[in-house]
C-alpha cells in the first residue's frame, strides 16, 4: 500500500525547491551577465540565456524521464551505465580540441561534455558495488575496485586535459571515507614499529581522507608563504629558501601541541605526547618540503596558474594588458565580488563581472559567482552560500535516512560532488582556491553541466522517494 | 562497524566551508570593499574629458573671422587589423608598403618606453589594442576618397577633429595662431594634456582662457578592451562641455584686408583706431601672411620655418613690436607740453633758424598752429629747449635733469613709453627717455638739452610703436585723453572689459588741443601744409607728417638707409570716427609721399565704404619699396 503512495508522499520537496531556487537565480544571473538589448526576451535562443532556459527545459524532462524509471534499473545497468560513459571518455579524446582541451562531444552546433555525465556514471557504479554483498571497506580489494571504478574515468579526463573535473573525482573518496574507508592497519604498522608505542587505532589512519584535505590545504599554503625568498638585514645579499618560514610555523605549532598534549595527557603518557609530537612534525615537514622543491617541475601552464593564484604575479598597472602570464583571473573576479559591496550595485548593473566589458573572463560560467556578489553584495553571496550549504546538508539529512547502503552511497556522492564544485568555484572567486574551472553547479550556463546535476539530483529524488520500498 | 559518526566530520567540513567563505566574503564586500571599488573603477570606469570647440571670432560687422573647420584622423588599431593588406593599404592613402610599415613603426616608437618593475624590463607604451593616428588632419575630400574603401582593412577607423579656419585669410598677426603645448604648459594646467592645441601668437594667446571654453567631464564604462560600453550610472555625475558664446573684435575685416591689400609689396604698419571707443579698427603688419597657413601640424611643420626664415620677418608683429623713431609726427606733443607747462603760448612764434637743426623753406611760424602746418625743425627744438631748461635750476645740467623727467611724464600720460595695456600678446613699451636713461648712457651730470636736442623733432632716443602713435592720433581726435586701444569688443555678449571703459587723460588740458588740432587740418587742407595727398573729397582730415631718417649698423659703419614715412590723422575732424598711424619703412620720400596717401585711403575705405580717389589707390597699390627680394 505504501508503495502507491510513495510517489508524491515521500517526494522531498525541499530538495526540488532548492533545485529550483539556484536555476531561477543561475537563469537570472545569466541574464545579467550576458544581456543583449536586441534579444531582450528570456527565451531567445540567440543568447546564451535562452540556451539556457532550454537547457533547464530538457533538463527538467530528462528528470522526469529519471523519476519515472524505476529506481533498480540504474542499479541493474550500472556496468553498462558507466562503460557508456568510458566510452564517451575515450571517443571524446578524438575531438577536435577546444581551448586547448578535448572535452566536448559535438552534435551537430550543440556538445556535450562526457566528463561532467562520468561523475553520474561513477556514483551509480559505486553505489552498486558498495552496497554488494560481503563488499566492505576495510577489505584491501574492495578498496582496490572502488579505486580502479574512480580512477579509469580520471585518468581519461586528465587526458583531455581537464584538472577541474579531475579535482572533483576526488570527493569519491569522501564517500569511501563515509563508508568506512581505513587506512589505520597502514598506519598502525608504521607507528607501532617504533618501540614503546602500541596504539589500537590512530586518528590519521581512521579519518585518513579528511585529514589528507586538509594536509592539501596546507601544502598549497606552504607554496604560497615558501614562494618568497627569505632575506636577512644581517646577511645582506644572501637569500635563503621561503620554506624556512613554514618550517618555522611547523615547529611553533609542534612545541605548542606538544606542550597542550603534556597539559591534556596524565603523566605517565609523557613520553608519548613526546614522540607524537615528534611523528606529527617529522610527517608535516616530510610531506610539505618536497613540495616546495618539486613545485618547479610541474608542467608549465599548472604551474602558472598555482603561481597565479599564490599572487606571485599583480595584474599589470596601469596599461590593463589583456596578456597571459598576470594574475588577471582571479584579481578581476575578487575585484568584481569586493567592489560589490553590501548591498550590491544592482540588477544588471555590474560592471566588472559581464561580457559586456569582459574584465571576468568566463564570468557565465566558472566565474558566475563574481556577477551575482558583484550585483547583490554580500547579502545576496551570503545568501547563496547559504542556500548551497542548506542543499549539501539536505542531500546528506537525505541520504542518512535511506535504508539501502546503494541509495546512501549514492546519495553520499551526490553531495560530496556538489560540494567540491560549490567549494572550488566560490572559493576561486574569492581567492581561497587555486583557479580550477568547475562550473557552479545548476548555477552556471552550460547544457551538460545543467542535464548532468539535475539527472543526479532527479535520481536522488527518484530513489529517496521509494526508500522504503527497499528491504521491506 | 558502524561508521554513521562519520557523518558529522562531512557535516563539519561543509559548515566550516560555509563559515570560512562566509568571513571572507564578509571581508571583501563590506571591511575591505573600498579597496576593491577602488580596484573596479580603475579597470572599468573611464573619466573623459570632453573638449569644447574654441570660441568662434566675429569682427566689428558680425562677420565670422575665425572659424572651427572639421578634419578627420585616420586611427589605427593594430589588434583588430586582421589580414593586413599593406600594399591595397597603401594604394589607397598614397604611399608605398614600405612607407607604410615605417609609418607603423614610427607610430611605436612615438609612443615611448616605461620601466616594467615586474619583468625588470623596459616595455613600450605602445599597445596593439589602442587606437592610434596613422594619418592626421585630414580634409573632408581627402577622407572621402579613404572612408568608404576602410571595411576591406579592419583595425582603420576614420576620427573626426577640429581645427581653425580664417575665412577672410587677413589678420594674422592679430589672431594669432595655435600649436601644440609644450610639457610645461601641461605641468602648469591641468587643462592640457599632451597634444592640445593652445594660442600662440596675437589674441588667441591672450584670450586663451576664454577662447577654450569649459571642459565638460563624461563617466563611462570601459571593456576590458578599452572600448566604451555605457555611461557611468547613467550619466549622474556627467557634466557638459561649455564653448564660448563667440566673442566680437572691434576690429572690421574688409578695412584689414583693404590696409593688407594697400601695404602689398611694402614693409610697414597700418594701426586704425576709433577715438570713441578705443577699439582697433585694423593693424596691419606688412608683409603678413595667410593665417591658415600655421592650422595644423602638417601645416605649421611646412610653413612655419619658413615664414621664420623670411628675411622681412612676416611673424614679427610690427604694429605692436617694432619700435620706430615718431620723427615730426612727434611735435604734437611737444607743442600741446610747450603749451601746457607755460613755456610757449599759442601764438609764442620763433624763427626758423636753420643752423640749429635743418629744415625746409616755408614761411615763418608765428604760432603753435602754423608750427604744425609747416612742421618747423627749429621752432619745436625752441619750444623743446624751453620745456625741457625752463631755468629752474641754476645748474643747466642739473636743470636739464629735472626738465627731462617732467617731460617723460608727460610722454607717459600720452600712453608713450610705457606698455599699453592693449589685450594682444606682443606689446613693447617703445622708449621715452629720462634722466635715468641719459645717466646710464652719458653718466650724471654729463648731459643737457644741446645733447639730446634730437629727441625735440622724434629723432635720437625717442621710439614708438605704431600702435601708440595710433594712439596719439586718437589723443588728438578726442581732444585729451583715450581709451587703451583693444581688440575685443565683447566676450560672451558680455560688453567691453571694465579695463576698456576707463578714460585716460593726458597731462595737456583739452583747452590747448584745439590749435594743433587746426594745425594738423592745415597740414592736409592749406597749400603749404606738408600733407596735400591726403586730402579725401568731403571729408576734413587733420593730419600730420613724419620723416624718420635712419642710420643702420654695417660693418661698423653708420649706413643713412631711406627714410621712412610716417603719418597719422583722424576724421572728421569735428565728429573723429577714424584715427590712424601709418608707417612705411625704407620708402625714401617725406611722410607725405606715401604713409600720408595710405592712410588717406584707408580712411576713405572706412567713412565711404569705398574708395573713388583711384589714382591714388593705383599709385599706392603698384608701389614697391623697401623690400629685400
Amino acid at each position: 500500500m505504501r508503495k502507491n503512495d510513495s510517489i508524491t508522499g515521500s517526494f522531498d520537496w525541499i530538495l526540488f525547491g532548492l533545485y529550483i531556487v539556484l536555476v531561477v537565480f543561475g537563469i537570472s544571473t545569466i541574464y545579467s551577465v550576458t544581456y543583449n538589448p536586441e534579444n531582450p526576451s528570456i527565451f531567445s535562443f540567440s543568447e546564451m540565456y535562452g540556451r539556457q532556459v532550454f537547457w533547464v527545459g530538457v533538463s527538467l524532462f530528462l528528470g522526469l524521464l529519471v523519476f519515472l524509471i524505476d529506481s533498480d534499473i540504474y542499479r541493474k545497468f550500472s556496468i553498462p551505465i558507466y562503460l557508456f560513459c568510458v566510452s564517451l571518455l575515450v571517443i571524446v579524446l578524438f575531438m577536435p580540441p577546444i581551448n586547448g582541451a578535448r572535452a566536448w562531444l559535438g552534435f551537430g552546433s550543440f556538445g556535450i561534455q562526457p566528463g561532467e555525465f562520468a561523475k553520474i556514471g561513477t556514483a551509480i557504479l559505486l553505489s552498486s558495488y558498495m552496497s554488494s554483498f560481503n563488499v566492505k571497506q576495510q577489505n584491501g580489494r574492495t578498496v582496490l575496485v572502488s579505486l580502479a571504478i574512480i580512477i579509469v574515468p580520471m585518468l581519461l579526463i586528465i587526458l583531455q586535459p581537464d584538472a577541474g573535473t579531475f579535482v572533483v573525482f576526488t570527493a569519491f573518496f569522501f564517500v569511501m571515507y563515509r563508508e568506512g574507508l581505513t587506512f589505520d592497519p597502514i598506519v598502525l604498522k608504521i607507528v607501532n614499529a617504533i618501540p614503546g608505542v602500541k596504539f589500537r587505532s590512530t586518528w590519521l589512519g581512521t579519518h585518513f581522507i579528511p585529514i589528507l584535505f586538509v594536509v592539501v590545504f596546507l601544502l598549497v599554503i606552504t607554496l604560497i608563504i615558501g614562494h618568497e625568498p627569505l632575506t636577512f638585514d644581517a646577511y645582506p645579499g644572501e637569500e635563503f629558501s621561503g620554506y624556512w618560514r613554514m618550517f618555522a610555523a611547523l615547529f611553533i605549532t609542534a612545541i605548542l601541541g606538544y606542550l597542550i598534549m603534556r597539559s591534556l595527557f596524565p603523566k605517565r603518557e609523557a613520553r608519548r605526547a613526546f614522540i607524537i609530537t615528534i611523528i606529527g612534525f617529522s610527517m608535516a615537514v616530510g610531506i610539505t618540503a618536497p613540495v616546495h622543491t618539486t613545485f618547479k617541475s610541474l608542467p608549465s601552464h599548472q604551474k602558472t596558474r598555482i603561481e597565479l593564484w599564490l599572487g606571485i604575479y599583480e595584474a599589470e598597472e596601469g596599461t590593463g594588458n589583456v596578456t597571459d602570464g598576470a594574475d588577471y583571473n582571479r584579481f578581476r573576479a575578487m575585484t568584481a565580488v569586493g567592489s560589490g559591496g553590501f548591498t550590491g550595485k544592482g540588477y544588471r548593473e555590474a560592471n566588472v563581472a559581464t561580457t559586456k566589458t569582459n574584465h571576468v573572463p568566463e564570468c557565465e560560467t566558472d566565474f558566475i559567482f563574481s556577477p551575482w556578489a558583484e550585483e547583490r553584495g554580500f547579502l545576496g553571496s551570503i545568501f547563496l552560500v547559504v542556500v548551497y550549504i542548506f542543499l549539501l546538508l539536505r542531500v546528506i539529512a537525505i541520504a542518512e535516512r535511506q535504508r539501502s547502503k546503494y541509495n546512501r552511497v549514492y546519495a553520499y556522492s551526490v553531495a560530496m560532488i556538489l560540494f567540491y564544485h560549490f567549494a572550488v568555484n566560490v572559493g576561486m572567486n574569492i581567492g581561497l582556491v587555486p583557479i580550477i574551472g568547475i562550473p557552479l553547479p545548476l548555477f552556471s550556463y552550460g547544457g551538460s553541466s545543467m542535464m548532468a546535476f539535475s539527472i543526479m539530483i532527479f535520481l536522488l529524488l527518484k530513489l529517496d522517494s521509494q526508500r522504503k520500498d527497499v528491504l521491506n | 562497524m558502524n561508521f554513521d559518526s562519520r557523518k558529522y566530520v562531512i557535516i563539519s567540513f561543509f559548515i566550516i566551508t560555509g563559515l570560512m567563505y562566509g568571513i571572507k566574503l564578509f571581508y571583501m564586500q563590506v571591511v575591505d570593499t573600498d579597496t576593491w571599488k577602488l580596484e573596479a573603477q580603475r579597470i572599468a570606469e573611464k573619466r573623459i574629458e570632453i573638449t569644447p570647440p574654441r570660441a568662434v571670432v566675429f569682427d566689428r560687422n558680425g562677420n565670422k573671422v575665425v572659424e572651427n573647420k572639421t578634419y578627420y584622423n585616420l586611427m589605427m588599431c593594430e589588434e583588430e587589423m586582421i589580414d593586413f593588406d599593406t600594399v591595397a593599404f597603401g594604394k589607397l592613402i598614397g604611399m608605398t608598403k614600405s612607407e607604410v610599415l615605417e609609418r607603423i613603426e614610427e607610430i611605436k616608437e612615438g609612443e615611448g618606453e616605461y620601466f616594467n618593475p615586474h619583468t625588470k624590463k623596459k616595455q613600450t607604451n605602445y599597445q596593439r589594442i589602442r587606437r592610434y593616428p596613422f594619418l592626421k588632419e585630414l580634409t573632408s575630400e581627402e577622407i572621402a576618397k579613404i572612408a568608404p574603401k576602410l571595411e576591406n582593412f579592419s583595425g582603420f577607423y576614420e576620427e573626426v577633429t577640429s581645427m581653425r579656419n580664417y575665412p577672410y585669410k587677413s589678420g594674422a598677426n592679430i589672431l594669432g595662431y595655435l600649436a601644440e603645448v609644450n610639457q610645461t604648459e601641461v605641468d602648469n594646467d591641468k587643462f592640457y594634456k599632451p597634444g592640445y592645441k593652445i594660442g600662440r601668437a596675437g589674441i588667441e594667446r591672450n584670450y586663451e582662457k576664454e577662447f577654450r571654453g569649459k571642459k565638460g567631464v563624461k563617466y563611462i564604462v570601459t571593456s576590458a578592451r578599452q572600448n566604451t560600453v555605457g555611461s557611468f550610472e547613467d550619466g549622474k555625475f556627467d557634466t557638459t562641455a561649455v564653448q564660448s558664446k563667440g566673442i566680437v573684435l572691434g576690429l572690421d575685416i574688409d578695412l584689414q584686408a583693404y590696409g593688407e591689400k594697400l601695404m602689398q609689396n611694402k614693409k610697414g604698419c597700418i594701426v586704425a583706431i576709433e577715438p570713441s571707443t578705443g577699439e582697433i579698427l585694423a593693424m596691419v603688419s606688412a608683409p603678413t601672411y595667410d593665417p591658415n597657413l600655421l592650422v595644423g601640424r602638417k601645416n605649421i611643420n611646412e610653413y612655419y620655418p619658413q615664414l621664420v626664415e623670411d628675411l622681412n620677418k612676416p611673424l614679427f608683429p610690427r604694429p605692436l613690436a617694432s619700435e620706430y623713431m615718431p620723427g615730426s609726427t612727434f611735435k604734437l606733443i611737444q607743442a600741446l607740453i610747450g603749451m601746457q607747462e607755460g613755456v610757449i603760448t599759442p601764438s609764442s612764434g620763433f624763427p626758423c633758424n636753420k643752423s640749429v637743426v635743418g629744415c625746409h623753406n616755408h614761411a615763418y611760424a608765428n604760432s603753435v598752429t602754423e608750427a604744425v602746418k609747416h612742421s618747423c625743425n627749429p621752432y619745436f627744438y625752441a619750444v623743446t629747449r624751453r620745456i625741457i631748461q625752463q631755468g629752474k635750476h641754476k645748474s643747466s645740467f642739473k636743470d636739464s635733469e629735472v626738465g627731462i623727467d617732467r617731460w617723460a611724464e608727460y610722454m607717459h600720460s600720452f600712453g608713450l613709453g610705457v606698455k599699453l595695456k592693449t589685450d594682444i600678446y606682443g606689446l613693447r613699451s617703445g622708449n621715452i627717455p629720462d634722466s635715468k636713461y641719459y645717466d646710464h648712457w652719458r653718466g650724471k651730470g654729463q648731459w643737457k638739452f644741446s645733447a639730446i636736442q634730437s629727441i625735440s623733432i622724434g629723432q635720437g632716443e625717442v621710439q614708438l610703436t605704431p600702435l601708440q602713435l595710433a594712439n596719439v592720433a586718437s589723443i588728438m581726435a578726442n581732444r585729451g585723453w583715450f581709451y587703451t586701444p583693444h581688440f575685443v569688443k565683447s566676450i560672451d555678449g558680455k560688453g567691453p572689459r571694465p579695463e576698456y571703459t576707463k578714460k585716460n587723460r593726458t597731462m595737456v588740458d583739452s583747452k590747448f588741443f584745439p590749435y594743433v588740432v587746426e594745425g594738423m587740418r592745415r597740414c592736409v587742407h592749406e597749400p603749404g601744409g606738408t600733407a596735400p595727398m591726403a586730402r579725401i573729397p568731403d571729408i576734413i582730415t587733420c593730419g600730420k607728417t613724419g620723416t624718420v631718417e635712419n642710420f643702420r649698423l654695417v660693418n661698423g659703419r653708420l649706413i643713412k638707409k631711406p627714410n621712412h614715412s610716417v603719418f597719422i590723422a583722424f576724421a572728421p575732424m569735428d565728429d573723429p570716427k577714424i584715427a590712424i598711424a601709418v608707417f612705411v619703412e625704407n620708402s625714401g620720400g617725406g611722410g607725405g609721399t606715401w604713409a600720408a596717401p595710405t592712410a588717406s585711403l584707408v580712411i576713405e575705405k572706412y567713412l565711404n565704404g569705398e574708395v573713388k580717389s583711384e589714382a591714388k589707390e593705383k599709385r599706392i597699390l603698384d608701389a614697391k619699396l623697401s623690400l629685400w627680394q
